[in-house]
């Protein structure tokens, strides 16, 4: 017996009613009404959500609703399996817990190491046409707006153009389908030239005047190039591009239908996350000019020296914060850290350090962590 | 006049909320259609007048297609505005253009499939109705608020010279004129928005309807914006004085001074100016949602007051704005703290709050009302513009 209300098809006025179950026969009795009965399969029962009104409809449309939802479940129960098990999972306070350790476990590991497995195995899987389809106009936006003409000689430029097609481009052999090309350009704030060096996906590297001002050596200039060159053969910028199309989604996802008020720390969240993959791409940069300058017979040191002299040199004039061989604060473990989109300098300094120890013992290989 | 309750509970509906985020995750995001429903319909169901309650009637099935579309177009848009900076504009100008259609559509399903006591809701306003009121009187809004100051800007030098000493009297008038034509559209837009939500809800045969006036929206506008002056004049001088007492300005002077000085200027800058900047970032968020508070609150309790369902079930808010505002900036305070966690009873205490102060005059009763015949709808609309995050509705 169960004890609710019942409502005709589509009216809001409502009797009080029992309902009696018996095998497999229902017979309801509204209160002052003949009683109405039936088959129990003919009945189509809501879920069970906590302890919110059950309603019953039957197939003359009327609807009969209780709060009496353990005697529902516990007589119609066989044609609601899948049903009651969640609702099994939703009230138990051990499933609520070990539902929360998976969804946090889950969630930091899928940020961590999910999201840029898949977004490399995605960059990898596109043809490399995708890459200089995502560069397109980029070089002319810059152009535009933010370089200037370089105050290079022709000369000058061919030389280092030359040694970069016939030295460092036939390092890789693996990818040949990039068309590597070299431009100069002038890049001034205020007055101060900026030093830089960017890759765009395409293989497109730009440097500026700054820049090879301040490379003393071939080999500074070469470890940057091969830097830049790992980013384009990595396909940084693809994977920059899958992976925030990821964190927005799965964001979205989690967070579902939110008012606007825990926007602005979600905001924050995936800025962590985005420099967080941000400094992975730097770091494999590294490590695949490090390799690369092993096999050319370069010292990988020259990395650190010409790095410590651009972070110098940007120290000196002013702090500017942008792309590529922007040096970070060299202070480590500071706040800026976790937003920073570089590794600290003192970390890379130490990571060429270590190469280069492999480099004075005349290795090619060199495992470093 | 009886008083709307919500009987659900923070703890019971965080355990509602988790699985439901547990199930999302493992099968990688196509539970969810089935997890909105089971939010919704937690609150639906809890929300009670007297003994009858409300009821979210949609199916996580219903809900599938629609939402597999939407999250197309969203992974598409996500892409390109990724990709080109010229695309990301063309795909946000096409989300615009689409917006009042999706507004209009969401309105429809959700009200379709909402029903209180037995009895289904429906909303009747037209498309063309969505156009004028999502993006006609919004862009107007818009055009008044930036292309008048900027439209004057070009203006008066030119003809400066034949207006001599009048010329900052004349730019003055200007801007002032176009602020407050501004402010006037705005109003307008408030009571335009209003009247089309209101006046298309429908319940059963029932029609709902309201006669808001733009004069008492702009009056509310005003006062906002006056306390918001008030409140940053106010603000400026507690930091002014924070400052002071612990020496700041001795600090803020060293900065000056040391501007030429790179090391100088790193020490200076060590010291306390990121705990101001700080101070006055919090101070501001908090501001803005005193200030949203107040707004809403007024609005709601105007609207309420002047909407009835066919003329004899009249409605009352009694939210107030202080109340409010505690509720939303702890609420927020909760949010960061437990890094989300706290969401689900930051919602159900949100949601008691609004019904505790929302009442409706019973006296006539709702026995008459039956569902009416509506053409089914497609869940679409409604998906595409959760997935943009869509603030459908008047908000109440």
């Amino acid at each position: 017996m169960i004890k609710g209300k019942w409502y005709k098809s589509g009216s809001a006025a409502h009797i009080r009613a029992v309902l009696y179950l018996d095998g497999e026969q229902y017979r309801l009795e509204p209160e002052g009404n003949i009683p109405l009965p039936g088959k129990i399969k003919d009945i189509h029962v809501s879920d069970r959500l906590a302890n919110v009104e059950r309603k019953l409809t039957f197939h003359d449309g009327s609807v009969f609703a209780t709060q009496d939802n353990d005697t529902v479940d516990h007589y119609l129960n066989l044609s609601l399996k899948a049903n009651s098990i969640l609702h099994h999972l939703e009230s138990r306070l051990s499933w609520a817990a070990i539902a929360l350790i998976v969804t946090i476990a889950f969630s930091i590991s899928f940020f961590r190491w999910g999201v840029p497995w898949i977004s490399k195995q995605i960059a990898h899987a596109l043809p490399q046409k995708t890459n200089v389809l995502i560069a397109a106009n980029t070089l002319e936006f810059l152009d535009k707006y933010i370089f200037e003409e370089t105050t290079l000689e022709p000369e000058e430029m061919e030389v280092i153009r030359e040694h970069f097609s016939s030295n460092l481009v036939p390092l890789d052999d693996e990818n040949k389908s990039i068309e590597f090309k070299l431009h100069f350009r002038d890049w001034s704030d205020g007055d101060v030239g900026v030093p830089n060096a960017l890759a765009l996906p395409s293989g497109d590297i730009v440097l500026t005047d700054e820049f090879i001002r301040l490379c003393e050596t071939q080999d500074e200039m070469d470890s940057v190039l091969l830097h830049e060159m790992g980013h384009v053969i990595h396909r940084h910028s693809l994977e920059m591009v899958i992976e925030a199309t990821f964190v927005t989604v799965a964001i979205m996802l989690i967070t579902g239908d939110n008012n606007g008020i825990a926007d602005m720390g979600i905001g924050l969240g995936s800025l962590l996350v985005s420099t967080h993959y941000s400094r992975n791409h730097e770091t494999e940069a590294d490590h695949y000019a490090f390799k690369q300058m092993l096999k050319a017979g370069i010292d990988p040191k020259a990395f650190s020296t010409i790095l410590t002299r651009i972070t110098k040199s940007i120290e000196e004039l002013e702090s500017v914060e942008e792309e590529e061989v922007d040096p970070q604060n060299s202070e480590e473990g500071g706040i800026w850290d976790y937003v920073s989109t570089h590794p600290s300098t003192e970390q890379r300094v130490k990571q060429a350090e270590q190469y280069s120890e492999c480099f004075k013992q005349g290795l090619f290989e060199c495992e470093v962590n | 006049m009886k008083t709307l309750r919500f009987e659900g509970s923070g703890f019971e509906y965080f355990k509602i909320w988790i699985v439901n985020i547990l199930l999302t995750i493992v099968t990688l995001g196509l539970y969810y259609p089935w997890a909105k429903v089971r939010n919704r319909r937690y609150f639906c169901a809890n929300s009670m007048l007297e003994d009858r309650n409300f009821e979210y009637h949609a199916t996580g099935k219903q809900l599938f297609i629609g939402y597999l579309i939407a999250m197309a177009i969203f992974i598409a848009f996500v892409v390109v505005q990724n990709i080109s900076p010229i695309g990301s504009l063309v795909v946000v100008g096409l989300f615009v253009l689409a917006l009042p259609w999706i507004i209009w559509r969401s309105l429809k399903f959700n009200m379709r499939m909402t029903s209180f006591s037995n009895v289904r809701f429906g909303f009747e306003g037209n498309l063309g109705g969505a156009y004028i009121n999502y993006l006609i009187l919004p862009i107007l809004c818009f055009l008044a608020l930036y292309a008048g100051p900027i439209g004057l800007a070009i203006f008066i030098p030119m003809v400066a010279g034949s207006l001599g000493g009048l010329t900052s009297i004349v730019t003055v008038i200007g801007v002032l004129g176009s602020l407050l034509l501004a402010l006037f559209l705005f109003a307008f837009l408030k009571k335009r928005n209003t009247s089309y939500a209101i006046n298309g809800y429908r319940y059963g045969q029932g029609m709902f309807s309201t006669n808001v006036e733009t004069k008492a929206f702009l009056w509310i506008t005003l006062k906002s914006i006056g306390f918001t002056i008030l409140a940053i004049i106010g603000l400026v001088i507690l930091i002014a004085v924070l400052a002071s007492i612990s020496g700041l300005a001795g600090k803020l002077l060293e900065i000056q001074g040391s501007l030429q000085d790179p090391i100088a200027l790193q020490t200076a800058l060590g010291g306390g100016i990121l705990v101001m900047i700080g101070l006055l970032y919090v101070g501001l968020i908090i501001l803005s949602m005193l200030i949203f508070a107040y707004f809403f609150t007024r609005q709601r309790t105007y609207i309420y007051e002047n909407s009835t369902l066919d003329g004899q079930i009249k409605f009352a808010s009694t939210l107030k704005a202080g109340q409010f505002a505690w509720v939303i900036i702890s609420n927020f305070l909760l949010i960061i703290v437990t890094l989300g966690l706290a969401t689900p009873w930051v919602k159900v205490r949100l949601a008691r709050l609004f019904l505790g102060d929302t009442h409706v005059d019973t006296s006539v009763g709702f026995d008459t009302y039956v569902t009416q015949k509506q053409k089914e709808q497609s869940s679409l609309g409604e998906q595409i513009g959760d997935a943009f995050d869509v603030d459908v509705g008047v908000g109440f």
